[in-house]
């Protein structure tokens, strides 16, 4: 059997200090094989990005065993204004995870930007505006193309699509669907939206007050949920959609 | 978009003194401390564009190099101050912790004290002169920055950007002076247009008071003191001295609420 990129047991994280000190995660068993997408969804408070950044070592207050066998994973969060850099051009944004890895020589980088710029749809032209100058889809791809660029193959997606108009979305999707593919990448889906990730991810996890209430694959839970939070989750979804 | 008039005129006004002030670093019509007696207070004349002071010294030559003096020493200040401020208030920020309060409680602590009146206490101690002068308000003018960059960077850090940052393995002082540093400048900016103008007005008031420049090198302010002696006799030495100081604060004012209405930073 393959090593798992990550493997969680029993993990309990805390947030805030003394009295305030609330348990945001409660023993969460979760694992993903290389090449899955495992998608995590829940509402707002449920838990799920605080599972995320418990992964990428962003979250301090945790107890639990928390294997993660993937160099350097990265993250693409959810509000492609907020993560990428106002002061720097495209171009910066995606040298700087090269140069963090010591990769000295200047034309070495622009080679690998200008590649990697291209696998995610984006044009040289883009690569010398800054990302106000850019539109929201586009600035999503620069935010996928710094997380790949340091050759991470283990991707948390912290609702990448949230933020984004339909159409975009789709396009995204897509994309993301395609690099997993051609890169043989792994990635955790944080998502409110089934909807979203039943179109992207193998498996899913239903999470709520800090639990995993149900996790198996996406057909399986979709078509037979167990538990009574995912139906009410399912329900919402369909209302949207019909 | 709507005209940006408060950066216009400001950044105009403040392009004209500081023509004015530079010019006075280079030359003046006359030697600013060249006596004669047959001067004495003179008139406004082609040859003594603002008249004579008591002792016969050309009036607008003195202004021009009082107003050079100003600006170098306010530059000097607002230089030291904000390069440390900034270096102290980035690492308080983005660091915090037990550095973070204990550096902040002391800048509270300078901060407490008016600034001209601990600066006194330091000229007191270091005897006057121009360099003492810049290195006492110099160190009084770190705290505001250091708090008002320190502010900026508790709210930048928490940035995804930031957080993206670090997951790719930058390090920290990196993180601190080339990714954050740049997206402060709005803020800084408008802070420095404040600091300027207090830092003219504290050099001016020291002077004023004797206990900034030395007579050999004179500022505006200790101008001010000498020409108030004769004020009534020279009413137009002080009007000067005092129309170039307020023009000089008022251009920068302007030009710093322009710069905040254009970039929407509240400082």
């Amino acid at each position: 059997m393959t090593e798992p990129i990550f493997s969680a047991a029993h993990l309990n994280s805390w947030y805030g200090r003394g009295r305030e000190r609330k348990q945001v995660l409660r023993d969460v068993t979760l694992s993903l094989s290389p090449g899955e997408a495992l998608g995590v969804v829940g509402e707002s408070g449920s838990g799920k990005s605080t599972l995320a950044k418990c992964l990428l070592g962003l979250v301090t207050d945790v107890e639990g065993t928390l294997t993660v066998n993937s160099p350097r994973p990265q993250m693409v969060f959810q509000d492609p204004y907020g993560s990428l850099n106002p002061a720097k051009t495209v171009g910066w944004i995606l040298e700087e995870p090269l140069r963090a890895a010591g990769v000295k020589d200047k034309n070495q980088r622009r080679r690998r930007v200008e590649e990697m710029a291209a696998l995610v749809g984006l044009g040289e032209e883009h690569l010398s505006r800054k990302p106000a100058r850019l539109s929201g889809g586009q600035r999503q791809r620069v935010a996928i193309a710094a997380a790949l660029i340091q050759g991470s193959r283990f991707i948390v997606l912290d609702e990448p699509v949230s933020a984004l108009d339909v159409t975009l979305q789709a396009q995204i999707l897509r994309l993301l669907a395609d690099l997993k593919e051609r890169l043989g990448l792994s990635y955790l889906f944080i998502s409110h939206d089934l909807a979203v990730v039943y179109q992207l991810c193998d498996r899913v996890a239903v999470m709520t007050g800090g639990e995993i209430v149900e996790q198996g694959d996406v057909d399986d839970i979709y078509d037979h949920p167990q538990h009574d939070y995912t139906k009410k989750l399912l329900a919402a979804s369909l209302a949207l959609d019909g | 978009m709507r005209k940006n008039w408060y950066l216009r005129i400001g950044g105009a006004l403040s392009l004209l003194m500081l023509i004015f002030c530079a010019v006075g670093l280079f030359w003046t019509p006359h030697d600013p401390s060249a006596i004669s007696a047959a001067d004495r207070y003179a008139l406004p004349s082609p040859a003594h564009l603002f008249g004579c002071d008591a002792l016969g010294r050309d009036i607008f030559s003195r202004v021009l190099q009082g107003a050079a003096a100003t600006l170098t020493i306010a530059l000097a200040v607002l230089a030291i101050g904000a390069v440390c401020g900034l270096v102290i208030g980035g690492l308080c920020g983005y660091f915090g912790g037990a550095a973070d309060a204990i550096v902040m409680r002391l800048c509270d602590a300078i901060a407490a004290f008016p600034s001209v009146l601990l600066a006194l206490v330091v000229m007191a101690l270091t005897g006057a002169g121009r360099y003492h002068l810049i290195f006492a308000l110099g160190v009084l003018f770190i705290p505001s920055f250091a708090r008002l960059v320190r502010g900026e960077f508790l709210r930048q850090r928490d940035l995804d950007y930031v957080k993206s940052a670090r997951l790719m393995g930058v390090s920290p002082l990196r993180i601190v002076f080339v990714h954050i540093l740049p997206n402060t400048f709005p803020v800084l900016l408008s802070g420095l247009t404040i600091g300027f103008n207090n830092a003219v007005l504290a050099e001016a008031s020291m002077s004023f008071l004797g206990i900034g420049v030395t007579p050999q090198d004179p500022s505006l302010g200790y101008m001010l003191s000498e020409a108030q002696g004769y004020l009534l006799k020279t009413p137009w030495y002080a009007g000067f001295l005092a129309l170039t100081t307020i023009l000089l604060i008022l251009g920068v004012g302007l030009l710093g609420e322009g710069i905040r209405s254009e970039t929407g930073v509240e400082a």
